[in-house]
């Protein structure tokens, strides 16, 4: 082959290279390297990798080099980077990932805490044990600092409102599609059942059924598991709770943590909600409870994340603590990354570090991602792809990360940067994103194959942007 | 002459009335120069005129001359030459008895010879005398003579008249320092004290030195004695040692040996044309020199001798000598110690070539730069030439001064070799660690908690760290979210006063914040679920624990009677209750600062504003609502206190000074002198041991409390007054804040063991805080745990 190029010098100058894939769908025959000439671009070698693949309809794809997204021809890069055009490149592709653009923006009266959606891709409905699954229009579920849960449809419009917090409520999950979990400041945990018109758009309700008591402190954080009817409450008392959302299941709530009765109020409450305590509750932990998140492939695993600066992994069968790590920052989010078998954890020293929970790990910490600028409130899986995430932070932006984009930073340390920023619109017309945040904080982000990613934040706004399929 | 010498002797008896003394004095003086400068005439005339009588001259000089120099007058003996040489002058007898007697009226003289006697020899002269001299009877019944005044007129051949001699004898003239007079003259008169002058005229006179001032003064006259412009002459030659010798003639006759007459040179150039034989070769000598050739041609005059054998061996031998080499056998010694080598060049290249290569050749721009610069900014300091021959290369040039500066070199070289130490700055400088290691610590602003209007003049973090209560000039109190900063409560205490600081009380099972606000203190459980039912009920148990206590045990004096309490607890009003205000606390005067026990039990109020500083300080019992002032007088104006974390002292930090007093003994266990002109905060470290304290004065100082009473470290980073600071509750950290708008985060390592001094590294300036009317910062405080800071300023 190199006597062939020797021979005709007025060609332009090739490199080979070995195209693999992690994902399975757009895996290509065992070709051996391939001659490509340096000047192509990635939309070139998207097209020859789319032929050879013989696809009907092309596929978007990316192309990484030693971690690196192909930005320019491959000739820029391999100069940019000292890479010989003699030696065989290994390129990685991958299904490219569309910009995610502004799609809507829904407004609240208060900040908004934490978002939820509910579609026919989202993981309530997904997990859910029934045969039976029918065909939702998709939901967006907030929580706001006004103490208000709404569900919003795709028209932004609210179907149904729950007003039974007290005050600001800090996370919100849909159980099920018909049970939404809620919790905030007020140290409930409170299950609401949430009747919603099968055709979609018209007005819903959202009533609430069980008042759970057993945190000291607010509540900050919730996770739910579908199929076996779990939640955790991460709280600032230190604790996780464990709770289910059947009423017998449950035992009764402690006298001394119902709130004063007042008269007033009482009245006010005619018809009240049954009030119980917690399964159990998980203590070992020597600061404030951020959040919490079950496994993802083992549902007696659950992962919690706490301001004193560890990870902990618990044994929900047992209420035990099996394993902690710690690291050398407050951790405000945790997200556990199912086929990486990492922990993604947002801290609040700004950047978002992976840990390995395995016991087996000689590291801490297997990778970090570094560009927020403030500290990183909330993390959400790419449901398509398990190598992305989202997170948000308090500066103000929605991160889209790729974990095979990884630089050997200084040191064992693997950083990562993020493939997407998504600015939060209200904020669209500055020059200069405001300094800590200030005014445009992002708090929750969820991120629904169907939907998009949605966020809310400071700005009393749920934006939903959205790549182009 | 015979009548000369009479007139010598004469005294002229004047019946002397007697003036004022000053007026005597100026006389007197006046005649003594006269009389002085006669008797110097007198002399001179004398030597010229009368040669015969040397001897006599000889003595009288030397007489002269003994009374120059010695002070004490020796009047006798003088009188007594002064008597022969009278009688040699007006006596021819040779034999006459000495004379000695005759002018002599010492009281001695006058009583060993018979009165007689005089009157004798006065009879054999009396004739001749009668005019000159008459005879009174003094007051002894003796025989005095007067003599005639002489009238010192220009008729007056008396050129040789004398002074009136003292005659006191050989006594100091010391003697007569209290009289007037210094002595008495040959008649018996006082001679009267030479003008001294006043003080102020002899001050002048010591201002001004006359010419020839001597400052002796003549002992005869008792007058300064003068040199005259002649003496001083001989006297400066003498000093400049320009006296010549004996013999030397100053004045030559002019001998004239090059001029006069017959002398006169005539002019040796003549204006004559050169004869022509000049020019013209000379026959003569080409005769004589053809003869030479002939004699060289014929053989007869050889050019050279041929040399023999003894002029070879000179030559041999001198051929020997010169190239005799005295080195030969010269034995290597080792360096001297000072050797200094030549410096060792570097090997030459084309450019030194005597034909170099022509891109080696200067161009004429750079030979002109060559030129014009400096000798030593020269690159080179030769310039490149070419010579076509190495034959064509002329001598160095500078062989000599090159040589001349090596010897200068090593002329001037330092003999004594210096050892220089090669320490490197660096390791002077104390070992500071680097920030990056000492992570974690607060380096960039993360929320923003916007909703005060004015200042916000105190802030706290509750002991869990999650939510922070802010007080300010808006008369509210605010509970804010820390992580997100969102407010969750607003309570309005005043809508006059400003909240001066808002405390939270530090226990864990409670939850109430303190807040001084005008002359109250209030109490407060903040509602909206950010206290747990369990808290509450707690917290409210705490506040109203008081009441009772109060109302059983009334504080009273020894007397019995009732103590006027200087605080007043009391419910606040339903609307307040319902707020979550739950108990309020008047003070007399509005407290500044609030600072609580560890224990929550206690707390101290500082009202620096208050007239009598007694009550400036008051510790108040949360529990039993009791109110006390701990100092019956204090020194200073009280700005803050603080409560040491595990001993029962208590701080007390007035303007200027911080004391340290023992709870429980009561008294004074320590004073700091920070050396600040007016403390503006200060911060216990949360071991107890070591003390922060900022002040006005830009400064923020670091006491160990071990050590002395003067700060251990001064820090002086801040360009304007510091306004607060504190330790970190567990971390390692401190942080101020100053009127400039920066915080600044040090790393202040206290060791346990007090072996080691605590270690002090600057680690981050935080900006970024606006200054509004001059006011920075107002207030920091710390997250109980993580290295979190929060600051308070102008909204």
């Amino acid at each position: 082959m190199a006597a062939t190029t020797d021979a005709r010098p007025e060609r332009t100058a090739q490199v080979r290279i070995h195209l693999t894939t992690r994902s399975d769908d757009i895996q290509l025959p065992e070709t051996g390297p391939i001659l490509v000439p340096t000047e192509l671009r990635r939309y070139q070698l998207s097209t020859l990798v789319n032929r050879l693949l013989e696809t009907t309809q092309p596929v978007p794809l990316e192309f990484l080099i030693n971690g690196q997204f192909l930005r320019t021809s491959l000739d820029e890069f391999l100069t940019q980077n000292g890479i010989s055009a003699e030696t065989t490149v290994n390129v990685e592709y991958v299904r490219a990932l569309i910009p995610p653009l502004h799609v809507a923006s829904y407004e609240h009266d208060d900040w908004v805490s934490s978002v939820d959606v509910l579609s026919n891709t989202a993981k309530a409905i997904r997990m859910q044990e029934s045969k039976r699954k029918a065909l939702y229009a998709p939901r967006i579920l907030s929580g706001s600092y006004d103490g208000m849960l709404r569900i919003w449809n795709e028209s932004s419009e609210v179907v149904a409102t729950g007003t039974a917090h007290t005050s600001a409520v800090k996370a919100a999950k849909f159980l099920t599609p018909t049970v939404v979990v809620s919790a905030g400041i007020d140290r409930t945990v409170r299950i609401w059942k949430h009747d919603y018109a099968e055709t979609g758009y018209e007005k819903g309700s959202l009533a609430p059924t069980l008042e759970l008591y057993g945190h000291k402190s607010s509540i900050e954080n919730l996770a739910v598991h579908t199929r076996t009817s779990r939640i955790l409450s991460a709280s600032s008392d230190h604790t996780i709770g464990l709770w289910s959302n059947r009423k017998n299941d449950l035992p009764a709530a402690a006298e001394s943590l119902l709130p004063i009765a007042n008269k007033r109020r009482k009245l006010s409450n005619a018809q009240q909600c049954p009030q119980r305590g917690p399964l159990s509750l998980l203590q070992g932990h020597q600061s404030q409870v951020s959040d919490v998140c079950f496994d993802e492939k083992d549902d007696t695993v659950a992962y919690s994340s706490s301001w004193d600066h560890t990870v902990k992994t618990w044994d929900l069968t047992t209420s035990a603590c099996v394993d902690t790590r710690t690291t050398s920052q407050s951790l405000f989010s945790i997200c556990h990354l199912s086929d990486a078998g990492l922990l993604a954890t947002g801290t609040s020293a700004r950047h978002i570090s992976l840990i390995d929970p395995r016991a087996s790990a000689t590291t801490i910490s297997a990778m970090t991602l570094r560009g927020h600028t403030n500290a990183v409130v909330s993390l959400a899986e790419d449901p398509r792809s398990p190598h992305q995430l989202v997170s948000s932070s308090h500066d103000g932006t929605c991160r889209v990360w790729d974990l095979r984009s990884v630089k050997q930073g200084s040191g064992t340390e693997r950083t990562g940067e993020s493939v997407y920023v998504i600015e939060r619109n209200s904020a669209k017309g500055r020059t200069k994103r405001p300094e800590a945040g200030d005014g445009v904080k992002v708090f929750g982000v969820c991120w629904d194959s169907t939907v998009g990613i949605v966020s809310g934040g400071e700005d009393k706004m749920v934006q939903i942007n959205k790549g182009g399929e | 002459m015979a009548q000369r010498a009479g007139q010598k002797r004469k005294v002229v008896e004047v019946p002397r009335p007697q003036p004022d003394p000053q007026e005597e004095d100026e006389l007197d003086a006046v005649a003594l120069n006269g009389a002085l400068e006669d008797n110097d005439s007198e002399e001179e005339s004398e030597g010229s005129e009368e040669a015969g009588l040397d001897e006599d001259e000889d003595e009288d000089e030397l007489e002269d001359d003994e009374i120059e120099s010695d002070e004490i007058p020796s009047s006798e003996d003088e009188e007594d030459v002064r008597a022969q040489v009278d009688k040699l002058r007006t006596n021819d007898r040779p034999n006459t008895p000495p004379a000695k007697l005759m002018g002599s009226d010492t009281a001695k003289d006058v009583s060993s010879l018979s009165p007689e006697t005089p009157m004798k020899q006065l009879g054999q002269e009396g004739r001749k005398r009668k005019q000159l001299l008459r005879t009174e009877v003094d007051a002894n019944g003796e025989p005095r003579y007067i003599y005639n005044e002489i009238e010192p007129n220009y008729d007056s051949d008396d050129s040789d008249f004398l002074v009136p001699t003292n005659t006191i004898g050989n006594i100091p003239l010391s003697y007569y320092d209290e009289y007037p007079h210094i002595g008495y003259d040959i008649n018996g008169r006082r001679i009267a004290r030479p003008a001294k002058g006043e003080a102020l005229d002899s001050l002048l006179d010591s201002i001004d030195i006359p010419e020839g001032w001597t400052g002796l003064t003549d002992p005869n006259t008792g007058k300064p004695m003068q040199l005259s412009g002649d003496d001083l002459e001989v006297l400066k030659k003498l000093t400049r040692n320009e006296a010549p010798g004996e013999g030397y003639d100053p004045y030559p006759d002019m001998v004239e040996y090059f001029t006069g007459k017959g002398m006169e040179m005539t002019m040796p150039l003549s204006a004559a044309p050169e004869p022509k034989r000049r020019f013209v070769p000379s026959m003569h000598e080409h005769k004589r020199v053809m003869k030479m050739v002939k004699a060289i041609k014929e053989g007869r005059i050889r050019p050279y001798r041929a040399p023999t054998e003894e002029d070879k061996e000179q030559d041999d031998a001198e051929q020997d000598f010169a190239s005799y080499d005295i080195w030969s056998n010269e034995i290597p010694r080792p360096d001297h110690p000072m050797n200094v080598p030549a410096p060792k060049l570097p090997p030459p290249g084309y450019e030194e070539s005597y034909h170099p290569p022509p891109e080696y050749l200067p161009d004429k721009q750079e030979k002109e730069t060559w030129e014009t610069q400096d000798e030593e900014d020269r690159e080179r300091d030769f310039l490149p030439q070419d010579h076509s021959a190495l034959r064509r290369v002329p001598g160095y040039a500078k062989f000599v001064k090159d040589k001349f500066e090596r010897c200068l070199d090593l002329y001037l070289a330092p003999r004594v070799r210096r050892s220089k130490l090669n320490i490197d700055p660096e390791s002077l400088l104390p070992k500071l660690p680097d920030p990056n290691e000492l992570r974690p610590f607060p380096s960039i602003c993360t929320a923003m908690f916007k909703g005060h209007d004015g200042r916000i003049r105190s802030l706290n973090i509750d002991p869990q760290g999650r939510y922070l209560a802010t007080g300010g000039d808006d008369g509210t109190v605010r509970v804010w979210e820390l992580q997100t900063g969102k407010q969750l409560r607003r309570l309005r205490l005043s809508s006059s006063e400003a909240v001066n600081q808002v405390s939270w009380q530090p226990s864990r099972e409670t939850c109430i914040i303190a807040a001084c606000c005008g002359e109250n203190v209030q109490f407060i459980i903040p509602q909206g679920d950010i206290c747990n039912p369990q808290q509450d009920r707690r917290s409210r148990e705490v506040l109203d624990s008081g009441f009772g206590y109060a109302t059983s045990n009334p504080s009273k004096t020894a007397a019995g009677v009732d103590k006027p309490s200087s605080a007043n607890w009391l419910r606040p009003s339903t609307t307040l209750q319902d707020k979550g205000v739950l108990l309020t606390l008047t003070l007399r005067s509005t407290p500044k600062t609030l600072a609580w026990h560890r224990r929550g039990d206690y707390f101290s109020t500082v009202s620096p504003s208050t007239a009598a500083t007694s009550t400036a300080v008051a510790i108040h019992t949360l529990s039993k609502h009791q109110t006390q002032h701990p100092f019956r007088r204090l020194k200073g104006l009280a700005q803050t206190v603080c409560f040491h974390p595990s001993k029962p002292l208590f701080f007390v930090a007035t303007r200027q000074r911080v004391r340290v007093y023992d709870l429980q003994q009561q008294r004074l266990e320590k004073e700091l002198q920070p050396g600040a002109q007016w403390i503006s905060d200060i911060s216990l470290h949360p071991l107890g041991s070591n003390l922060l304290v900022s002040s006005y004065d830009k400064r923020l100082l670091w006491h160990d409390l071990d050590l002395a009473a003067t700060p251990y470290k001064t820090l002086r980073y801040h360009s304007k007054a510091i306004r607060s600071v504190k330790f970190h509750p567990s971390l390692p950290l401190f942080v101020d804040g100053s009127d400039d708008g920066t915080l600044q985060v040090f790393h202040g390592n206290v060791m346990g063991d007090s072996l080691e001094n605590a270690t002090v590294v600057p680690l981050k300036v935080l900006r970024g805080h606006k200054v509004v009317k001059n006011l920075g910062v107002l207030d920091v405080e710390w997250h109980p745990r993580e290295a979190w800071c929060a600051l308070s300023g102008y909204m």
